[in-house]
């Protein structure tokens, strides 16, 4: 088997923007599949809507391509229906953290064991640019002429209140490190979530001032540190991993005469 | 089983089991909590039953689509308020055909509305709720038995229509107890029609319009007609074997009735005055049955728990004026029934000596 076995090549050119991110992340999760015997009769693919919804179409299994929002209960059920198949989610910020926050939420505390990556480029990409979930405070967008007024949604936060969860924050500059990632999280026996700045350049890179999608790689480059290796938590620009552990005690349900905090 | 007491809500649930079942989703509202609780229940008993209590209604609702992607026939119940917001999946269903099972338990709305009792406004909600064109598959039964009874139906529909069916009831029947013996009732089970995931096809399921290789086809009308056509031919055809009604009371009457549901049961004293027509497959709605039946008669009633949706709907079919009885806020009752008939001049003289004595 070899990579493109992976990709349906026929349908390429993708409808990507030339200079997305996207692309980035589809091969090194595609180079994951290969290298680990992902095939269409093990593992299934489910995205959402937006430019990063159309990744699934591309690749060589079934795909399900579910509403805007909707991929994280659509994936725990074909995980609980179907447990000996690998479920990858692959979506946008916006779907995963704005329309499919409250699925994002309760996902991450049932720890189903499946994998969200998250192609994380800080905008509404699909619908023209429009200020996200994980938009930088103060960006301009065609929906905060003045600079965006919130924060950013604390993806590592949210995901780590799981202590059996896996994040990871990477970008589609540090190839091998997202490559990695991607593939750590696939044997995470648990919610695994890999968070991955890339850029966006037709709707929102130019606008904020980078010329070309190789700037923003650049930018990446520089700005983006990684976290020291025990790191329990990651600082703005930090790359890193913070995984808890599979067995990790979580607090569990009262009984009377126990004590209530035991995890047997 | 022998003869025994069960609740209109438990019938939905054993039904479900019955027609092959392997998942729920779903998120507590009255007056369908109780199919909720008992599915937790079997779940519990019989693994085979996968039961997710999900966060809200939308994740309900798309987690019984997956699961029927997945390989289970899936199912969720809820009521108006959930109902609403389950309308998006119901079309992404539709669109991509996704056999599974809807239950709306109707209570009083808009809005919050009132939670325990019993309405039938979502009538129309069940045929267009969903933005865009296409065909649903609506039963609603009228007695416990009939609850299971349909259930099975509901899922044998799904799987040969490949589309979200939808059971109705209400407050009323979903709580109400009668003595059955399930087990006499037999519905042959339709088996699974859909090639689960990952059997080694690499299909594209997409709410969005695509090609058969999974080009989007976003702008391309023929193409949308093309597959807008095949999807309601699909429909309809796996439809005319479901087109359950009851036609009966006083034929020879020169008014017939037309109700459904708990309206069914609570019209029942009118048996001796009035023909009776109850649609149990709601939608695609009874046009030949409707219109060779209503034609033998001078007027018609519709008796239901709306302002009137689905009297507009006969309406439209028969190209001709019916009659309302609208029963609102919950009033449920036969003296709600005899105050209607009354505004509208047509309450039989009998009945209206009766309602002067107690109801028994
Ligand atoms: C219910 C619903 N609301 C809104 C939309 C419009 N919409 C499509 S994609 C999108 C945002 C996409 O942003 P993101 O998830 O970050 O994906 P990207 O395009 O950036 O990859 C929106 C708002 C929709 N399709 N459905
Ligand atoms: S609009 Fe942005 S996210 Fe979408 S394809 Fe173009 S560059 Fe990529
Ligand atoms: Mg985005």
């Amino acid at each position: 088997m070899a990579v493109k076995d992976k990709l349906k090549e026929e349908l390429f050119p993708t409808i990507w923007c030339p200079g997305c991110g996207i692309g980035l992340i589809m091969t090194q999760l595609a180079t994951v599949m290969d290298e680990i015997g992902l095939d269409e009769r093990n593992t299934v693919i489910v995205t959402g809507i937006g430019c990063t919804g159309r990744m699934g179409a591309y690749m060589r299994f079934d795909s399900v391509y579910t509403l805007h929002g909707r991929t994280l209960p659509v994936a725990e059920a074909i995980k609980t229906v179907r447990p000996e198949l690998n479920v990858i989610v692959v979506s946008g910020d916006g779907d995963t953290a704005s329309i499919g926050g409250n699925h994002l939420l309760h996902s991450i505390r049932r720890n189903p064991n499946i994998t969200v990556l998250c192609n994380n480029n800080e905008i509404y990409g699909l619908t023209g640019g429009q200020a996200g979930p994980t938009t930088p405070k103060g960006t301009n967008t065609v929906s905060s002429p003045a600079g965006t007024v919130a924060s950013p949604v604390n993806l590592q936060g949210l995901v780590n209140t799981n202590p059996q969860a896996y994040y990871a924050k990477t970008t589609v500059y540090h190839q091998g490190q997202m490559r990695r990632a991607i593939k750590e999280a696939i044997d995470w026996p648990g919610f695994s979530f890999v968070d991955i700045t890339s850029q966006c350049i037709e709707n929102n890179g130019r606008r904020i001032g980078f010329p070309s999608a190789n700037e923003m790689l650049m930018y990446f480059k520089k700005e983006y540190r990684q976290a020291p290796s025990a790191a329990r938590h990651l600082e703005h620009h930090q790359l890193g991993i913070v995984k808890g552990s599979p067995e990790a005690a979580v607090p569990v349900a009262p009984t009377a005469g126990g004590d209530g905090h035991s995890a047997e | 089983m022998t003869k025994r007491l069960v609740q209109g809500n438990e019938a939905v649930l054993l039904g479900a089991v019955r027609a092959g079942a392997t998942y729920f989703a779903g998120y507590p509202i009255s007056p369908s909590s109780e199919i909720l609780m008992q599915a937790s229940a079997y779940a519990a008993a019989h693994p085979e039953l996968r039961f997710l209590q999900a966060e809200d209604e939308i994740a309900s609702a798309n987690a019984i689509i997956g699961a029927s992607l997945a390989g289970a026939k899936s199912f969720t119940a809820t009521s108006g308020p959930g109902f609403s917001l389950m309308q998006e999946a119901i079309g992404y269903a539709h669109k991509v055909g996704v056999p599974c099972v809807f239950v709306d338990v109707q209570r009083v709305g808009p809005g919050t509305g009132m939670p325990t009792m019993p309405g039938q406004g979502d009538i129309l909600q069940t045929r267009y709720g969903s933005s865009g064109d296409y065909t649903s598959i609506v039963f609603y039964p009228s007695t416990v038995g009939e609850c299971f009874e349909y259930t099975i139906h509901a899922f044998n529909a799904a799987e040969e229509s490949r589309s979200p069916v939808i059971l109705l009831s209400d407050a009323f029947l979903g709580h109400l107890n009668e003595v059955v013996d399930l087990d006499t009732i037999e519905v042959p089970v339709v088996p699974r029609t859909l090639e689960r995931l990952a059997s080694g096809s690499t299909r594209l399921f997409s709410g969005v319009l695509t090609y058969e290789d999974g080009e989007p086809a976003t702008a391309d009308a023929d193409e949308f007609i093309r597959q807008f056509e095949a999807a309601r031919l699909a429909r309809e055809e796996a439809a005319r074997r479901y087109a359950f009604y009851e036609y009966g009371w006083n034929k020879e009457a020169d008014t017939l009735v037309i109700c459904f549901g708990i309206t069914r049961r609570i019209s029942a004293p009118l048996a001796p005055y009035f023909a009776l027509f109850r649609p149990i497959r709601i939608w695609p709605v009874l046009q030949d049955e409707l219109r060779e039946v209503a034609g033998r008669y001078r007027q018609i009633i519709v008796i239901e728990g709306s302002e009137g949706q689905y009297a507009s709907v006969v309406e439209r079919v028969l190209y001709r004026d019916v009659q309302r009885v609208p029963l609102l806020g919950g009033r449920m009752s036969l003296e709600a029934v005899r105050e209607g008939l009354d505004r509208i001049g047509l309450l039989p003289a009998e009945l209206a000596a009766q309602s002067a004595s107690p109801v028994g």
